[in-house]
């Protein structure tokens, strides 16, 4: 019933756009967005808006963790167009830490003007059979 | 003659084929004794607490995205208005150039269709050209650029980058602030600013 009220608020977020987000409408559900670099053990991603506003994208990702302790999230996003090319360069890694518990939320704002679409690259540490683990970890350059 | 007669004989060639190919290597690299290597120049970089390549790119990333909402740049991409970058001052204990910071988002606001003007250390090959051009007196007149043509900016970037550092028996944190304006040259009046804080902790 969640995931539909999810999917829901997805979709509603999209038609209200100007410009329709064409893989969205197609897929429309968070997981079509979203990849995550192993599954992620105690994050979730519980909330997607994407809405085109003034010409730019703007994202916004609620992640929830589910565990009582803090949890490290590395995330980025990748900007694609109508065709599926990727439209900006790779962006960095950006660190987040979400307290056990919380509801983070994210937000983001195309880089250009071309961007009609995007994926959100997520990876946490403490992941389910993580491809990246500790110091292989996005964040993986760390004093050893 | 029959293959199937002397198979040591065809088995001889297969082996020595296998033994060449283990040398061979299909991996393009140089030789190297592997203590040195590529990593992604993306990363997170959590090797101390100093301000490092992270939190360089994540500044200018959020720095870029807050700008191009604004009015003022969105109007400069369609007018051609001129933008340039005054040295950011860095007020933190570390050294680094904080040219790495305004390079980026003049970088990223330029794919954007925003143009800018050169200044401080570009200025000077900038002004030896044009007046080699016109005063050497090397140059065809209709194929040289003329001067007092330069552009100036309608508006320019300053900002500041500031950092508390504090030390306990077992930690070490740091708090950084970059503080980013866009003000308009003419009138002083400063149309638009955000900041950006980073917190890094080291056990010590």
């Amino acid at each position: 019933m969640k995931q539909i009220a999810i999917a829901a608020a997805l979709g509603f977020a999209l038609l209200g756009a100007p410009f329709s987000l064409q893989a969205a409408t197609e897929g429309g559900s968070i997981a079509s967005k979203v990849e995550e670099l192993g599954k992620m053990s105690y994050l979730k991603v519980t909330d997607m808006r994407a809405v085109k506003r003034d010409g730019l994208l703007r994202i916004q990702v609620t992640i929830s963790n589910t565990d009582t302790s803090n949890q490290q999230l590395y995330y980025r996003f990748r900007w694609l167009d109508d065709d599926g090319f990727t439209v900006w360069d790779e962006e960095p890694w950006k660190p987040e830490v979400i307290y056990g518990l919380q509801k983070k939320v994210i937000q983001a704002v195309s880089p250009t003007l071309k961007a009609t679409d995007f994926r959100l690259e997520l990876q946490s540490p403490k992941n389910e059979g993580a491809p990246f683990s500790g110091s292989n970890a996005p964040g993986g350059i760390t004093n050893p | 003659m029959s293959l199937t007669r002397k198979p040591q004989v065809l088995l001889l060639p297969a082996l020595l084929a296998l033994t060449l190919s283990a040398c061979q290597t299909t991996s393009p690299t140089a030789a190297g004794d592997g203590s040195v290597s590529y990593g992604d120049a993306k990363a997170v970089e959590t090797v101390t607490t100093d301000l490092g390549s992270t939190d360089i790119q994540m500044i200018a990333e959020k720095m870029t995205q807050s700008l191009l909402q604004t009015p003022e740049i969105r109007n400069a991409i369609k007018k051609r208005e001129l933008l340039m970058a005054s040295p950011v001052k860095n007020k933190t204990s570390e050294y680094f150039d904080t040219r790495l910071i305004t390079d980026t988002i003049l970088t990223q606001l330029q794919k954007n269709g925003v143009k800018y003007v050169i200044e401080g250390e570009d200025m000077q090959n900038q002004v030896d050209e044009l007046r080699r051009q016109n005063q050497s007196g090397l140059y065809n007149k209709s194929k040289s650029v003329k001067m007092g043509n330069m552009q100036g900016a309608k508006y320019r970037l300053d900002g500041s980058i500031s950092s508390i550092v504090k030390k306990g028996a077992n930690v070490k944190d740091v708090y950084y602030k970059m503080n980013l304006r866009l003000i308009e040259i003419e009138t002083g009046v400063v149309e638009w600013s955000d900041e950006k804080e980073i917190r890094k902790s080291a056990k010590r």
